[in-house]
């Protein structure tokens, strides 16, 4: 028992504080205090034991306790034990030795804590500005408690921060924030030494919406439709995660009929994700007869939702407790699923036949197991690669716990294996939904949330269709969110793309970028 | 000669007309393959006029070159379109084949220019793809069309009404067939359709272009299509001798679409190529052209 030796001895140290914990999902949970400047050396104990950085939220306490405080929450995938660190940083001189350079994964995490709690990270390796942009003061943090979130802050001249690569025949391609189609802001900078990408360099938050500061002091009932809105396409997920962490902070198991109505409503809402994605990846090698294909495979897919739940993109479903109305036309939906099932067979037949198809997929944005694993790559993106994880399994939510399935995982990493990945797994999700269709049964679809206790802390995390949403939450007063936190799969696989790119060239960045499909709206939460 | 002005004047006229409705279903034609309604056949007309009614906005960064760079496009390619005789084969007031070639290096030459003088990232990878490709295009084209010439020991294209009617011709047809993919920026060339500007080849040079030099510069790229297909039809489809002017275009005009329906069709069962397999692509062609050539020198 590996695993119980893992807490024994982080209680052998003498000025750390472990206590078993039942506000954290999964089978073990526990809660470890160290002072901040041994924070590294807890992190590089977990993550040599196989635990690995689920989320990093820095708290603003200073009014409850006068301190600011870091929250590194890790997970070992072997038993679902989940690890919270909490380290006390004194408000005097807010800085703690960096976790990047032991846990690469945290570099966003932790660049995004300097830019809204003005938290330092002494020794992270790029003290560049993330989230807030070079026209934002230096001085002021949004997410800390004396910032009023309806202030309007002049803005301050600043020029971007790129490193610059320079040679004979190097040229730059500065790409965005405004693109030539219709969609989300992001700046990209291509070093190119001809076609060749020498390097990528990006700037996003283009659009930072202040969502986790805005969730703030509102109530849990109130905040999960804040959640809800954090992304239209993984609508049910966020909803999912923020409720499952309140219903660990309050201690309540939700009913049997309600866990699996969640399963159904992640299902559907991956498989309108995969599919929709599927047939989107061939946009970026022109090949119109799938991307169109794959648009109406999705649209089908889409109606059911709205025959399901009432919305085309589930919304209004999830409630913490359970779910609001149970799903209805099932029967019909799983017929319905079985005639998509084989359609999307054809189209996926049609696909990876395609000599040209394979011709621009295979070799093409190769991701390095070992640089998804260092960075924290998650979802199909992180599979593809070989990295074997994903949540349902690992740390069952919902009613995957009871349910049958497989978790595909390929290898090689490159577009192609990450639109296999996706095949793949839509056939695992017909799988589950019929499963859960069959031992959906009625009963009762919510149970009542008691008064949550105040400045405690909780996570609920859910496998979305781009890998994991992982929401952190500190309780406040009067049930209402005191530090709202939310990890993104796309937060974590953004900065994963620039590593593709090396070795490629310009004008299949388009490709590579889609097959990961990544979200900005999860960005600018 | 009068009389030879007259119907080349009209023969300008007839492509400049004809041009956006080729492109028009030809664009029908894809979405229906892609089961989706897509504009009407007369969409381009209107996208046209929309054009021509805009000011243009032009960059204080440009020079003429920026102004001019649409007519010229527009000119060389009405030019080239004239020298083929399409109702009358007794010879045009100028002009063989090398000139039809290079009608169309120049407009190139221009746009190259034009899309590298906005100082704009895109306008100048658009350029340097499309010499790129220019250079693999260019000897394929002219290859081709003097393997026709051979048999017809003539560079008059009104001798050559027809050269490519024989077996050694359908080599030279599918080399030139796949000249006409990549001059009209077709898929696997280039994707006419794309929003995504780092895969833009022919696109790209025109990002900075607007109004009414941006419609110029799309009439042209339809009027370069219909001209290619034009040739290809002039060449290896020969029309009836001694049929009035009208049921010669009416013929012309079915013809060249039926080979636009067959752009149509390989642009939907094909993804693009990746950039650096095109000289692979532009080989082949060679290689068809290559041996027609060979063929008739042996026969």
């Amino acid at each position: 028992m590996a695993e119980l030796s893992l807490i024994e001895e982080l209680r052998s140290r003498s000025d750390w504080e472990v206590l078993a914990d039942d506000n954290l999902p999964g089978k073990q949970a526990a809660r470890v205090k160290v002072p901040a400047d041994k924070l590294p050396e807890a992190a590089s104990l977990l993550t040599g034991r196989g635990a690995f950085l689920l989320t990093m939220a820095g708290v603003d306490r200073r009014p409850v306790d006068g301190c600011f405080a870091v929250y590194p929450v890790f997970a070992n995938p072997k038993d679902g034990l989940i690890i919270e660190i909490e380290a006390v940083i004194s408000p005097d001189r807010p800085v703690y030795p960096a976790l990047t350079p032991v846990v690469p994964s945290a570099h966003w995490l932790e660049r995004e804590i300097k830019d809204l709690l003005g938290i330092t990270p002494v020794g992270h390796p790029d003290p560049r500005r993330l989230a807030l942009h070079p026209d934002w003061p230096t001085d002021v943090h949004p997410l800390r408690k004396d910032f009023d979130a309806g202030a309007v802050v002049p803005r301050v001249s600043g020029e971007m921060e790129f490193c610059p690569v320079e040679g004979e025949g190097i040229y730059h391609i500065p790409v965005g924030p405004v693109h030539a189609g219709i969609i989300e802001p992001g700046h990209f900078r291509f070093s190119a030494f001809g076609e060749d990408v020498i390097d990528l360099q990006a700037q996003l938050f283009y659009t930072h919406r202040g969502v986790e500061k805005a969730a703030e002091s509102k109530d849990f009932n109130h905040a999960v439709l804040v959640a809800e809105r954090i992304c239209g396409a993984c609508s049910v997920s966020h909803a999912v995660s923020f409720a499952q962490a309140v219903e660990s902070l309050a201690g309540v198991e939700i009913p049997a009929a309600a866990s699996y109505t969640r399963s159904i409503l992640l299902e559907m809402e991956r498989l309108y994700n995969h599919v929709g994605d599927i047939g989107n990846m061939s946009a970026g090698i022109g090949f119109a007869y799938v991307v169109s294909r794959g648009a109406i495979l999705k649209e089908r897919l889409l109606r059911m939702n709205m025959r399901l739940a009432g919305h085309r993109y589930l919304r209004g479903m999830v409630i913490p407790g359970g779910v609001r109305a149970g799903v209805k036309n099932l029967p019909e939906i799983i017929a319905g699923l079985n005639g998509l099932e084989s359609d999307l067979g054809e189209l996926t037949e049609v696909m990876l036949s395609s000599h040209s198809l394979l011709d621009r997929m295979e070799t093409t944005g190769v991701l390095p197991l070992q640089a998804a694993l260092d960075l924290g790559a998650v979802g199909p993106a992180a599979r593809a690669s070989g990295v074997d994880r994903d949540l349902r399994r690992d740390l069952p939510h919902a009613a995957y716990g009871d349910l049958e399935f497989n978790v595909p995982v390929q290898q090689q990493g490159d577009v192609l294996r990450r639109l296999k990945q996706r095949i793949d797994e839509c056939r695992e999700s017909f799988g589950i939904l019929r499963q859960a269709a069959q031992k959906l049964s009625r009963g009762m679809l919510a149970v009542k949330i008691p008064d949550l206790p105040p400045y405690r802390t909780s996570v609920g995390c859910t496998e979305s269709a781009r890998g994991a949403n992982v929401h952190w939450i500190m309780s406040g007063p009067g049930n209402t969110i005191y530090r709202y936190m939310v990890r993104s799969a796309s937060h974590c696989n953004w900065p994963v793309v620039p590593i593709c790119l090396p070795g490629n060239i310009v004008p299949d960045f388009p490709l590579i970028n889609k097959s990961f499909e990544l979200c900005y709206a999860c960005l600018d939460r | 000669m009068t009389v030879n002005i007259l119907s080349v004047l009209g023969q300008m006229a007839f492509l400049l007309l004809m041009a956006p409705l080729v492109n028009g279903v030809i664009k029908k034609a894809k979405a229906l393959t892609q089961c989706r309604r897509g504009p009407g056949i007369l969409q381009s007309y209107f996208d046209i006029v929309k054009f021509l009614r805009r000011d243009p906005v032009v960059s204080v960064q440009t020079s003429w070159i920026t102004l001019l760079t649409p007519l010229v496009c527009l000119g060389a390619y009405l030019a080239a379109g004239s020298i083929i005789p399409l109702w009358d084969h007794r010879g045009i007031v100028f002009g063989d084949l090398i000139a039809f070639t290079y009608l169309f290096a120049l407009a190139r030459f221009f746009l190259g220019l034009a899309g590298l003088e906005p100082g704009s990232a895109f306008g100048g990878m658009g350029a340097s793809r499309e010499m790129m490709i220019a250079t693999l295009v260019e000897p394929v084209m002219v290859l081709g069309l003097f393997g026709l010439v051979l048999t017809a020991g003539s560079t008059d294209l009104g001798a050559l009404a027809g050269a490519g009617w024989n077996p050694a011709g359908a080599l030279s047809f599918i080399g030139l067939m796949i000249v006409t993919v990549a001059e009209t920026g077709r898929i696997p060339v280039d994707n006419p359709d794309t929003h995504l500007e780092l895969t833009m080849v022919h696109e790209a040079m025109l990002l900075e272009y607007a109004g009414r030099q941006l419609g110029f510069l799309h009439w042209a790229a339809m009027l370069k299509q219909l001209v290619l297909l034009a040739l290809l039809v002039h060449l290896f489809w020969p029309q009836p001798t001694g049929i009035p002017v009208a049921a010669a275009l009416g013929l012309i005009a079915a013809k060249v679409t039926a080979l636009g329906l067959g752009l149509a069709l390989t642009e939907s069962v094909l993804a693009k190529m990746r950039l650096f397999r095109l000289p692979e692509l532009m080989a082949g062609g060679a290689a068809f052209c290559l041996l027609a050539v060979l063929s008739n020198s042996i026969m």
